[in-house]
């Protein structure tokens, strides 16, 4: 059974014949949406018009690309469609097997090799594509016609197995025992020096006065976004495109477009693509959302001023556009005891669907930005990128910029100082939970940090006056912050080792646990266990290494910024983070090495 | 090549990015070379990338508003 009810669509539904006369029979993953039949319309719209009309690549291309983003996500349901497909092309049976298994190995052309090595790299690393792994396709002969067809196939691929994920239909054949894959190869200049940036294709100029799509577009989004102007070597994909994106976004029901647009935000955000971000940040904007709240639905939707049942509306995508191995009928039911009825979960699941199409199509591309996204995200994005996913064009110029930033808070301030004390309200609510964090990091209970952010806050008030702007108002804050921590600790005679001359820095430390992790550990555990899972671990460091790992890792502040805060060296800073990182990574490899016990902590 | 001594040097400015991109390209050839150093680099990219997405350490809102509540009620009765 699917996840959602399905109501009868008559059979002469005209998407329903046309899969029909396709596959020979209609998907139960299009059934599954009958709630929404505008949304099959359009669906089957793009299918067709990707899949079926000639382009640069011919349609076992096509075909072959859908099932090895299928295999590589282990999604049973969507690689069985695609080998339907490619049986009907007369592809043999063991040929298929092979190409699930290894695509290198079934005697495929050299340049079709190297397009399923990029598409395959581009469905499970996405942040990683760059201009080398393009050049390295043109070097085998493949034209910009059929790189952009196979970056859309790509994301076509991506919007299949995310719906398949939230709808769960039944396999309409025998499910597909999948063979075990390969890894996917890696190819293109992944540790070089910073890529050139984008658009990585040609794109000739089309006016809105004659290519009506852009004239709409224009209409709806009052600009014609680079996404878009991207793809113009193809005006009939792009076409299409942009009706299949009307066609779910534009309708105010069931979900309104503010709810849509949040959601392709916050899942944006997930998939840490600046570029959507950016746009939907704007568009957000110009439904009438403040600039401030569509920065921090981008950052964190939990801080936002969304209702409950929004919040647990994103909570539901990004957990279906990016942790898709933990989904569950279980989130399916959660959204419904929040309110939401059967019509709008699909329409969100649709909506993430081509969310996750826009962002692996935007990273497949390269293109470039039509605005400038949110500092703050792009400083957590730098910090995530910087340790992960390098190398990117942004990560470093964003972070050491940001280091260097005038205090965004010296307006309020400013009025603080003077005596208003909304304004200081303003400020220790901006700030509260840095505080908490310093406090929790170093008195390593987070009872006693509560009990001590009233103390901070006072403390604050009474010596602002003499706040002088030479450090920013949130160093000052974290320094007042320590100050009484120390002394909470004194006063319980508890040993204070935050100080470079209590404790050497052993240099000697060397890790012990040389076991290798698994693939995406987070994806064996919950959100809350992992949380659970940090807080033990975190909370487990000797105090020392404790404060720069949270300070860095969970607040994001600079190395810099740290060691004014806790007044260390630059040094000394780099040696605690290290070590403490280290020391949490030891800690957490029993958890997440192979064959570990899934254990709930 | 480097030794992984060498490589253990520069691990903590290779994480965060800090490392020019002569020195990158020795830690990336000895990484390529070295299981054992690579086990540690993924691992430990890994636990940064966990603890960075995992939002610990939350304040719950209801916690930080009566904590401000309390302190502003103080310095307003303070004031007047």
């Amino acid at each position: 059974m699917s996840f959602l009810p399905e109501v009868a669509l008559s059979e002469d539904f005209q998407p329903f014949a046309w899969f029909r006369e396709d596959l020979g029979f209609i998907p139960n993953l299009l059934r599954a949406q009958s709630l929404l039949p505008r949304v099959i319309e359009a669906q089957a719209a793009f299918e067709k018009a990707v899949r079926l009309n000639q382009g640069a690549m011919s349609r076992e291309q096509k075909e072959r690309i859908l099932l090895c983003v299928a295999a590589d996500r282990r999604d049973v349901y969507c690689a069985g469609l695609a080998r339907t497909a490619l049986l009907l092309q007369g592809e043999p049976h063991h040929r298929i097997e092979g190409l699930a298994q290894d695509h290198t190995a079934i005697g495929l052309p050299a340049a079709e090799v190297a397009l399923l090595d990029f598409c395959r790299k581009l469905a499970s690393r996405a942040a990683s594509v760059n201009l080398s792994d393009i050049a390295r396709l043109r070097q085998f002969g493949v034209d910009d016609e059929s790189i952009i067809e196979a970056v859309v196939i790509t994301a076509l691929g991506i919007y299949r197995c995310t719906l398949s994920v939230g709808l769960h239909p039944q396999p309409e054949s025998e499910p597909w025992n999948l063979p075990a894959g390969t890894k996917v190869s890696a190819t293109g200049a992944e540790g070089s020096a910073r890529p050139p940036k984008g658009p990585y294709v040609r794109a000739p100029y089309l006016s809105p006065e004659t290519f009506a799509p852009f004239a709409t577009l224009m209409k709806s989004h009052g600009f014609i976004p680079n996404f878009f102007r991207a793809q113009t070597l193809l005006p009939d994909l792009l076409a299409a495109e942009a009706e299949l994106s009307a066609a779910i976004l534009l309708p105010e029901d069931p979900l309104a477009r503010s709810q849509k647009e949040s959601i392709l935000l916050a899942v944006s955000a997930a998939n840490l693509n600046s570029y959507c971000v950016a746009v939907h940040c704007n568009l957000l904007r110009g439904l009438g959302l403040p600039a401030e709240e569509g920065d921090q639905i981008a950052i964190d939707h939990h801080r936002s001023s969304l209702s409950e049942a929004d919040k647990t509306l994103l909570d539901f995508a990004i957990k279906l556009g990016t942790r898709f191995s933990e989904f569950s009928l279980d989130d399916v039911d959660r959204l419904r005891a929040a309110g939401f009825s059967d019509a709008q979960i699909l329409e969100c699941e649709v909506v993430t669907a081509l969310n996750n199409f826009a962002n692996f199509l935007q990273a497949g591309l390269g293109i470039e930005h039509d605005f400038d996204p949110p500092l703050a995200f792009e400083q957590k994005k730098a910090h995530l990128t910087a340790v992960f996913a390098r190398p990117t064009e942004q990560a470093s110029p964003v972070s050491s910029a940001a280091a260097d930033v005038e205090d965004p808070d010296a307006e309020l301030t400013a009025h603080a100082c003077a005596g208003n004390l909304e304004a200081f309200e303003e400020l220790i609510r901006r700030h509260s939970r840095l505080v908490y964090r310093a406090l929790t990091a170093i008195l390593g209970n987070q009872d006693h940090a509560q009990d001590a952010m009233q103390d901070v806050m006072l403390s604050a008030y009474e010596h602002i006056a003499g706040f002088q702007s030479r450090s920013k108002f949130s160093t000052w804050l974290v320094s007042i912050a320590r100050n009484k921590a120390i002394e909470y600790l004194r006063k319980r005679k508890n040993e204070v080792s935050l100080d470079e001359s209590v404790f050497g820095e052993d240099q000697d430390f060397r890790p012990r646990e040389l076991r290798d992790w698994v693939d995406n550990p987070e994806q064996a555990y919950s959100r809350q266990e992992i949380q659970q899972l940090i807080e033990k671990g975190i909370m487990a460091l000797p105090a020392k290494y404790r404060t720069v790992v949270m300070l860095r890792d969970i607040e994001h502040l600079s190395i810099e910024e740290i060691a004014r805060q806790l007044g260390l060296s630059v040094p000394a800073v780099k040696v605690r983070l290290l070590r403490g990182r280290l020391m949490l990574r030891e800690w957490l490899t029993p958890h997440f090495a192979p064959g570990a016990r899934r254990a709930t902590q | 090549m480097i030794t992984c001594d060498e490589f253990f040097a520069e691990f903590g400015d290779y994480l965060d990015d800090r490392v020019s991109p002569e020195v990158r390209r020795e830690l990336e050839l000895h990484l390529s070379q070295c299981r054992a150093c690579h086990v540690l680099y993924d691992s430990t990219c890994q636990t940064v990338k966990i603890v960075t997405d995992s939002g610990s350490f939350e304040l719950p809102e209801n916690v930080s508003e009566s904590i401000i509540g309390q302190v502003m009620a103080k310095l307003r009765a303070d004031q007047a």
